[in-house]
């Protein structure tokens, strides 16, 4: 290999780490999107709003922040009880999504926490893990 | 099948109606069945008695949904709270959900959910009742509102609007998840109260 082809190869080189790096981190953000629309849209809407007074929004919810430590389980498990958001209170109960991996449910919720003008902190893999060990 | 067959019907009907339309010009919405001699009676959220005499007179739309359904009724009854925005204050608009999982949906977890809505009873009716009824006038409708227990929920259903005039006669049905064939309900309603 002569140095002319070095000084081609070198920068094409690192430019196509570059470029995997960037389709990595972002096809884990656009998981969460994909996630959501299948598990989560039909009720929760595409805009995070949520059903007038029957489902919660996610979007601009008080609760991702109150219920931070107990999104894993609810993701994963659903709720029977009544919940409140943003002051109100919704009878409707969630169904679980059992079938989400634990990497899964950090993916899907990690979307809905930077989404819909949602400035909550993202919670790691290992968050997510502690979380699904301690659910009721 | 079913659903090939009520495909044909419709096909046929709006075929034979725009014949119509091109030789008066006049701007009506096809007959595309009838429910005139259907009889029913179910309860709705307040446990009020509903039955074909409780549209008289009215113009109404109606649909199949549940309450705890995880698919597409969540999208439906957000799309019929549009409907239900746009004629609040019209007497002559019923709205009519039936549900087609009774065992669950009890007139109190109905009241609940058209609580939460905050919708007015008199105006947009959700009723429970005999589950054979339900599917026999669904079936009238022509809406298919089969069971599938290999459905997410367990029951499975088209997510059609269906457009009723004053004569019990069917005019029109329109996807109630999107909101493109809402808007179109929307006005073929306003045409149909000016027939």
């Amino acid at each position: 290999m002569n140095k002319k082809t070095l000084t081609i190869l070198g920068p094409a080189l690192v430019g196509l780490v570059v470029v995997l790096i960037l389709l990595y981190s972002t096809r884990a953000t656009d998981q969460g999107a994909e996630l959501y629309a299948v598990h989560c849209q039909s009720c929760h809407m595409e805009n995070g709003q949520g059903l007038r007074g029957v489902i919660p929004p996610v979007a601009k919810a008080d609760y991702l922040s109150i219920h931070r430590a107990e999104l894993a389980c609810l993701i994963r498990y659903g709720a029977e009880n009544p919940m409140v958001v943003n002051g109100k209170t919704y009878q409707q109960a969630m169904p679980g999504n059992e079938q989400l991996t634990e990497t899964d449910i950090a993916n899907v919720l990690n979307y809905v926490l930077k989404s819909w003008g949602n400035e909550e902190k993202p919670l790691s893999l290992q968050e997510v893990q502690n979380q699904l060990e301690a659910c009721d | 099948m079913k659903a090939k067959h009520f495909l044909y019907l419709i096909a046929i009907g709006l075929f034979v109606v725009s014949c119509e339309n091109s030789k008066t010009g006049s701007n009506k919405l096809p007959v595309l069945g009838t429910v005139e001699e259907a009889q029913y009676q179910f309860v709705n959220q307040d446990s009020a008695e509903v039955s074909p005499k409780t549209f008289e007179n009215k113009i109404y739309v109606t649909d199949f949904f549940f309450t705890t359904c995880p698919t597409i009724c969540p999208t439906m009854k957000q799309q019929m709270l549009r409907v239900y925005e746009e004629f609040e204050n019209n007497e002559n608009v019923m709205l009519l959900s039936h549900t087609i999982d009774p065992q669950h949906d009890t007139v109190g977890v109905l009241r609940t959910y058209a609580e939460g809505l905050g919708i007015a009873s008199d105006k947009w009716m959700m009723v429970t009742g005999d589950k054979k009824e339900i599917f026999d006038i669904a079936a009238k409708y022509m809406v298919s509102a089969l069971e599938d227990e290999s459905q997410p929920g367990g029951l499975v259903h088209s997510g059609a609007f269906v457009l009723i005039d004053q004569n019990k006669k069917i005019r029109g049905y329109y996807d109630g998840t999107k909101e493109m064939e809402t808007n179109e309900l929307i006005d073929d309603m306003k045409v149909l109260l000016n027939e």
